[in-house]
């Protein structure tokens, strides 16, 4: 998945944006829990500065797939504040599996489209 | 360098003076803030710490942090919405479907007695209404009391104990009485059947209005701490 996002190319792209709920459960089924700044330092490190996910749009997505049952929350004390970390659930993990063939049918679609020749 | 107790208060005060005024929201964005801004003094350890916010406060856009205080607000209905659901599934199982066939037909009672029983059945619902209402307001008073004295407030409880999204649930079936009478023809001359689904539909909205008046109130505690992990935490 990564790759595409590379592939994507442009770093403010609105073709990130519906791509969002699929990056944050990815990652969270790869890496097990996490807050929200580290999603967006994991991301940014991932595609190396390409993609800032902007912070208005990571928490209401986040709390967005909380409330679909897709991502529990659980919360520890660090330092002298509050940490709320996030980890996937078993039907966060199905919807998971449903989005990434989604994209990938988008992909080879796109590409299909974009470039045909690739496609015979 | 971490950022000392008196910044992490100066977080707190940032985001209320953002229109952020509820703790759970706040959590999340002083901790992500107080973050970015050690991330920041890793690279210039010299840049003050209200530069920093700002530089961190932009990022969230124009609107600042009603996106994210609106689309908590979504979620957290959607949440509400399915815990009355939750509790309202409870009254089809047995035997509590007893006493919603039970309450149907005394309701079935009243209205097939003339429009007379229609009128005593819309005083008696009207001012049990009023009983819940009146028992809503002093709950809400109590809570204003005990948040001038600075507790904490929380979006869920504070939906919670407002109804949700509101009183309006209790006057449904007032209006909807009342939109049947208004017809001019007395419901009573209309067939078992229509009065029995009227009936059935009015003890549904009345049970709706107990379990957002009562059941869930009562076990408010319960469903924070479950919504909240860290409400144990700052509580």
């Amino acid at each position: 998945m990564y790759i595409y996002i590379r592939t994507l190319g442009m770093s403010t792209s609105q073709l990130y944006r519906g791509s969002l709920t699929t990056i944050i459960l990815k990652l969270l089924e790869e890496n097990g829990e996490m807050y929200g700044y580290e999603i967006t330092q994991r991301v940014k490190e991932l595609t190396q500065g390409d993609l800032n996910i902007k912070e208005g749009a990571l928490y209401p997505s986040l709390h967005k797939m909380e409330a679909a049952g897709h991502l529990t929350v659980t919360a520890k004390k660090v330092d002298n504040r509050v940490r709320k970390y996030y980890d996937i659930t078993p039907a966060g993990k199905e919807e998971t599996v449903n989005r990434l063939a989604e994209l990938d049918e988008f992909l080879a679609n796109m590409q299909r489209i974009i470039n045909p020749k690739l496609s015979f | 360098m971490k950022l000392n107790d008196s910044q992490i208060e100066d977080l707190y005060v940032f985001t209320r003076k953002h229109y952020v005024e509820y703790y759970d929201v706040q959590i999340e964005l002083v901790d992500h803030l107080a973050l970015a801004i050690e991330d920041q003094w890793k690279v210039k350890p010299q840049l003050p710490f209200e530069d920093a916010l700002q530089i961190e406060f932009k990022k969230f856009g124009v609107f600042g942090f009603t996106e994210m205080v609106e689309q908590r607000q979504k979620a957290m209905a959607r949440k509400y919405s399915k815990l009355i659901w939750k509790h309202l599934k409870e009254y089809f199982k047995l035997p509590k479907i007893l006493l919603l066939l039970a309450l149907t037909m005394v309701i079935y009672g009243f209205i097939s007695t003339q429009i007379i029983g229609t009128i005593v059945l819309t005083i008696i619902i009207t001012a049990v209404i009023i009983g819940i209402a009146v028992d809503g307001y002093r709950k809400r008073i109590k809570r204003y009391k005990l948040e001038k004295e600075g507790k904490k407030k929380w979006l869920f409880e504070e939906m919670i104990f407002q109804y949700g999204t509101g009183m309006t649930v209790f006057l449904f079936p007032i209006q909807f009485l009342s939109l049947i009478n208004s017809g001019g023809t007395d419901i009573s001359s209309r067939g078992s059947v229509f009065i029995a689904v009227l009936s059935f539909i009015v003890v549904l909205m009345l049970m709706v209005g107990y379990i957002i008046s009562f059941e869930i109130t009562r076990k408010a505690q319960i469903y924070l701490e479950q919504t909240y992990p860290e409400y144990k935490l700052v509580n």
